[in-house]
């Protein structure tokens, strides 16, 4: 059935948005067919985001694991992280769809930020919805989305993360359907939210893939990549999806006293946001509270495809807490000069297992962004 | 049956309560006193933890009513005596997360062994005929809502899946009490009667007797939720809020 990653995915939205969804397919379908689209995705991917980003071999880290760690670099991008590649895609829609106005949810603010700067660029009004939890522990990306001349749209339902924030976006586009844009940030929602947002993120993949051809003559043994919604994941995994490669995705699995943003390991499959995927929620339906230290990983579901590679064991899901993503955090700066986003730093965590159990082997990690923005949570935490 | 209650009715205004507000016992009270002042039926709100088509008075009623114990079980303990109590129609609207944690068909049938005649559902899968199917399998009324952005194409498919009543959407957007409805809805309850022998209700926004009797002109029923939830949740006497707001609704 259409948009379904086996029993995960669809469309589960308030009927006034069927019709801006199927808009967004044909559009989506046309653009994708079209090469000048492409084309144009790729001009801004190479003179304005700064792709391709490079694979560094990181040789103390390494060392210090007995194995050889290839990071991928989205930390260079302009604005910080990955999630530039899927905002500057999916403005270039919005504007061939003339939609005027452009909205967003953020957790870790970098996807606001991202948004923020694509319409700063293109000259159109934004909204960025946030968690007043987030607001707090995110600040310097709100100071950014505001010199960047976008709305900050303080979220307090909920939990103040970014669910509630999600909520909003979706309430506020079914207010102003006709106008207005939904820049949504990761590989969730309904379809073609999750085909479209893993279009524009594979280029992680298909970058990394060639470059580890060219500078190691093979291919990797893993790939491993932090899991919040999951597009930085699929846009990495989906280059080596038909290689003999394993694909680990790394799970926060918070303080590890039962809250935690681990859908994959603790979820059941539910609709959350408009998609049917492994979703963290109690006997009764509800959706459950979730905490991860990195913003961008606390989230209570998990984008369709992951559900559905878990579900056929082609990808594994594995967790990593608070306190070992701060422990990595503070290794990548001292061992390789690297400041990694807390959500990188669970992927970069999860390598001290990884390593104990594959010892001599070759791994990409995606190092999904930079840790400017984390310093103030590194720092309460004592560093 | 539904759309017998919805025509019998003068003045057919079905209220939505959510459910467990204060709590599961003072809901069935509340239930009773909207059918004694004159209810067409009442449709019962599942509070879930994240109600993304719902505004700001209803958002706070689901997360009072989770805060307040809400559970599944506790609900369907009560759903006979609340059926037996009233003497219309019983709806229950709930997104579909909660329905589909034990199964759908699970949820459903128990819903139907408890009397109660027709769900809705607002974030449905985009196609939902196997719902709609196991819904008539079950004997269970699947009311489908209708937005003022539907196609006429969609209208259709809906409509042809859709059984009791057809929710007409008044507004672009969440719920929540208006002070205007938009000109457009009656050219939209209009052409959705023009398809289908079903009534239709017109819901979202409507929070006075006289838009009440504005959208009465055309349709045949209207749903009133916000602007209930809004009078009843911080009373002290829920039961007799609920029926004076009500009253003031259909009073002429
Ligand atoms: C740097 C970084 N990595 C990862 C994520 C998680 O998102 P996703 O799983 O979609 O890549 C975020 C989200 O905010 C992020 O900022």
């Amino acid at each position: 059935m259409k948009g379904y990653y086996g029993e995960f995915g669809g469309q589960y939205v308030p009927e006034t948005l069927i019709p801006a969804l199927d808009e967004l397919e044909r559009a989506v379908s046309c653009a994708f067919g079209d090469d000048i689209f492409w084309e144009e995705f790729s001009s801004f991917m190479r003179d304005y985001v700064g792709r391709p980003t490079p694979l560094t071999c990181a040789k103390r880290l390494s060392a210090h694991y007995g194995i050889d760690v290839w990071l991928k670099r989205e930390d260079l991008n302009h604005t910080g992280s990955h999630k530039i590649n899927n905002a500057i895609g999916q403005i270039l829609l919005a504007r061939r769809m003339k939609k005027e106005r452009i909205i967003a949810e953020t957790g870790a603010g970098q996807h606001g930020v991202a948004t923020a700067t694509v319409c700063a660029l293109f000259g159109m009004p934004c909204a960025v919805y946030m968690g007043t939890e987030d607001i707090r522990r995110q600040h310097i990306n709100v100071e950014r989305m505001r010199l960047l001349g976008a709305e900050v749209v303080p979220v307090k339902s909920g939990t103040a993360t970014l669910k509630d924030a999600t909520s909003e976006a979706i309430r506020d586009w079914v207010t102003n359907v006709d106008s207005t844009y939904y820049l949504l940030g990761s590989a969730v929602g309904p379809h073609p939210y999750p085909y479209m947002v893993k279009m524009f993120q594979k280029i992680i993949g298909e970058e990394a893939r060639s470059q580890v051809l060219d500078k190691t003559g093979k291919l990797p043994d893993a790939v491993i990549a932090c899991v919040g919604g999951g597009s930085n994941a699929i846009g990495i995994f989906s280059a080596f999806i038909d290689d003999h490669v394993e694909l680990i995705g790394v799970e926060a699995y918070g303080r590890g006293n039962g809250k935690n943003g681990a859908s994959i390991n603790f979820g059941i499959p539910g609709v959350l946001h408009g998609a049917r995927s492994h979703l963290l929620q109690d006997e009764n339906g509800q959706v459950l509270d979730t905490h991860s230290i990195a913003a961008g990983l606390d989230y209570p579901g998990v984008g369709p495809e992951h559900s559905y590679l878990s579900t056929i064991k082609r990808s594994g899901y594995r967790l990593v807490d608070d306190s070992q993503a701060l422990a990595a955090f503070r290794l990548l700066n001292s061992l390789e000069g690297i400041a990694p986003a807390l959500e990188s730093s669970h992927a970069i965590g999860y390598l001290e297992q990884y390593a104990k159990e594959h010892g001599g082997t070759t791994v990409i990690v995606n190092l999904s962004g930079r840790g400017d923005k984390d310093i103030h949570t590194v720092l309460e935490e004592g560093l | 049956m539904i759309s017998d209650a919805i025509r019998s009715k003068q003045k057919a205004v079905i209220p939505y309560i959510t459910a467990g507000l204060p709590d599961l016992g003072a809901t069935g009270r509340i239930i009773r006193a909207l059918s004694d002042a004159g209810a067409a039926a009442v449709e019962i709100g599942l509070p879930f933890s994240d109600p993304m088509a719902d505004g700001p008075v209803l958002q706070k009623a689901s997360h009072l009513a989770l805060q307040a114990g809400f559970t599944m079980e506790g609900l369907m303990k009560n759903l006979e005596d609340w059926v037996s109590s009233a003497d219309i129609p019983l709806i229950i609207m709930s997104y579909i997360n909660p329905i589909m944690r034990p199964g759908m068909k699970e949820t459903l049938t128990g819903f139907k062994e408890k009397g109660i005649q027709g769900v809705i559902i607002p974030d449905l899968p985009a196609d939902a005929r196997g719902l709609f199917n196991l819904c008539r399998d079950i004997g269970i009324d699947l009311i489908r809502l209708v937005a003022p952005t539907t196609t006429t194409a969609r209208q259709k498919e809906v409509i042809s899946g859709c059984s009791g009543f057809v929710y007409a959407v008044s507004v672009k957007g969440v719920t929540g009490a208006r002070t205007a409805l938009p000109e457009e809805v009656s050219r939209q309850v209009r052409a959705i009667k023009a398809m289908t022998d079903l009534p239709v209700c017109v819901g979202f926004g409507v929070s006075t007797a006289e838009q009440v009797d504005d959208m009465l002109a055309f349709a045949d029923g209207v749903i009133v939720g916000s602007h209930l939830m809004d009078a009843v949740m911080d009373e002290s006497d829920p039961i007799k809020a609920a029926y004076d707001c009500f009253r003031k609704l259909v009073e002429v």
